[in-house]
């Protein structure tokens, strides 16, 4: 038997991506808006559904409301329709009551940028 | 006789478990490849290219394993390629060997799948591993887990298609029964449904006991072009129908994320290429990861329009109309994951052949069998219906 540790530490470029992860790390939602057909994808997507590549970069309110939700040791997650996008989005909930369904999108508390959702409740008191 | 024709002339596994036996991956590959070339009944020197299939170096601490492997089983000199699709890269790696076959650029190919999933890491740590199958950059970095992406895309199927917490336990029960009469198997378990469903969840709603396990294992196949099958192998199942297709990488990029849609699409060109319907298919060995994904899967496949209550009525048992995961499926007979697609269409060719384990093998073996695997939740599909040989 041969034990053996390998640690290797990332450094990744973020690319076309690097609007959207910005926005992460403070907790913005920048998403996608097609040219061709005004679509709003959120995660951005490089080529719209409709098959367009021609797109700019749109705020969005950062507020979604939740469609599916799994709980279990991991943590919460969801399946989240944000304001103003045409697709959805999986986030981590933080923090969310079982019957909230509405929240907002906040900075991940790690030192990954990760699409994180709160109660709008939590921020509204904050 | 149509040059397309692929023969399945050997066809082997190892044993799918938690290996504690001081056995490598070199090992396992090299068992089940010799046992399918001892079955085809060729000589290795006949054999042109070598395709195997393995999700990730991290498994194995091995890059490039096609070399390593076609060293270790006496193939040097041949081109010698890995395929990965994730969940999908055993049945990725068979449809490039048999479009090679096709191509007449071919005698003989092996493939070979093989993946330490269980024994070489944690397994939190190959959970972690499995995180990177779906988009690191969004869905990824949300620390989201396999099971979790999946339970939320059958939240949304069982929300059109009502299947329960019954449907569920009795998925598990069916594949576990299944895996009791195969030797091979990594879990073959007799779980009641209290027990199934007193089983803690690991993301709503799937419990510990909805889940597949993470296993050792190889499987290996000869597929070979029809001039050069030896007699004694003429009458050998065959691959007649391939399909490959992708989905959306994020689930909410999808219309439906309840839908496998790419099975769909993989599943129709499959039968176009092999002049079947769906519901000609008699036998499946469909992609279990999870308890809800064999429903989503049979369905997406057209092998059902109504998956609890086809379930329900016994259509997916050994006596059924339509067999489903025979060998335990993943969450029965476990889930090596290079060695998965690849040791489905093993399972199949030997039930068409009448060769399986004898408590499983079926007396009037179909006409027809269908393996389906898939990578991420449905975002890499691959499907490969087999028909019996010539002679039957």
């Amino acid at each position: 038997m041969i034990v053996y540790q390998q640690i290797l530490n990332y450094t990744l470029n973020s690319g076309w991506l690097t609007p959207f992860v910005t926005g992460l790390k403070a907790g913005k939602a920048k998403a996608r808006k097609c040219n061709c057909c005004s679509k709003v994808s959120f995660p951005p997507l490089r080529v719209c559904l409709c098959g367009s590549a021609e797109g700019a970069w749109q705020d969005l309110s950062g507020t979604g409301t939740i469609i599916w939700r799994t709980t279990g040791p991991d943590g919460d997650f969801a399946l989240v329709q944000c304001d103003g996008a045409d697709t959805q989005t999986i986030m981590r909930l933080i923090e969310f009551g079982a019957n909230v369904t509405h929240g907002k999108i906040i900075a991940s508390d790690t030192k990954q940028p990760a699409l994180c959702l709160t109660p709008n409740v939590r921020t509204e008191m904050l | 006789m149509s040059s397309n024709e692929v023969i399945v002339t050997g066809a082997a596994i190892t044993p799918f478990n938690r290996r504690k036996d001081g056995t490598g991956f070199r090992d396992w590959a090299a068992m089940a490849f010799d046992n399918a070339v001892a079955m085809a009944n060729i000589e290795i020197k006949e054999i042109d290219a070598l395709f195997v299939a393995s999700e990730s170096d991290f498994f194995s601490m091995q890059l490039n394993p096609a070399a390593v492997l076609a060293s270790e089983l006496g193939l040097t000199g041949v081109a010698a390629t890995r395929c990965e699709g994730g969940g999908a890269s055993g049945q990725v790696a068979v449809q490039a060997a048999a479009r090679l076959l096709q191509a007449t650029e071919a005698r003989h190919v092996a493939v070979v799948g093989v993946d330490p999933s269980a024994s070489s890491l944690s397994g939190d740590a190959i959970r972690a591993l499995y995180g990177y199958s779906f988009d690191t950059w969004t869905d990824g970095m949300t620390g989201i887990n396999s099971t979790a992406l999946y339970a939320l895309s059958y939240q949304a199927f069982t929300a059109q298609f009502h299947t329960s917490e019954e449907s569920l336990a009795t998925v598990t029960m069916q594949n576990r029964k299944n895996a009791c009469e195969n030797p091979n198997s990594h879990l073959p378990r007799q779980d009641t449904i209290q027990e199934i469903n007193a089983s803690p969840f690991i993301a709503s709603p799937y419990r510990r006991l909805h889940c597949s396990p993470l296993s050792d294992g190889a499987a290996a196949l000869i597929l070979s072009r029809h001039k050069n099958t030896p007699r004694s192998r003429a009458n050998a199942p065959q691959i007649i129908g391939m399909g490959a297709a992708t989905d959306h990488m994020h689930l909410g990029a999808r219309s439906d994320p309840g839908l496998f849609k790419a099975k769909t699409q993989a599943m129709q060109s499959a039968c176009t290429e092999a002049g079947i319907k769906p519901t000609d298919v008699r036998l499946a060995e469909v992609y279990d990861a999870y308890a809800g994904a064999q429903l989503q899967a049979l369905t997406a496949l057209g092998l059902t329009n109504s998956p609890a209550s086809d379930l329900m009525n016994g259509n997916f048992r050994p006596g059924g109309d339509c067999p489903i995961n025979l060998s335990g499926g993943l969450m029965g007979q476990g889930a090596p994951v290079g060695a998965t697609g690849v040791a489905q269409v093993v399972t199949c060719a030997q039930i068409l052949e009448g060769c399986y384990h004898s408590n499983l093998q079926l007396s009037n073996p179909p006409k027809y069998a269908l393996a389906d695997t898939h990578g991420g939740v449905c975002t890499t599909a691959a499907v490969t219906i087999l028909s019996q040989g010539n002679a039957a």
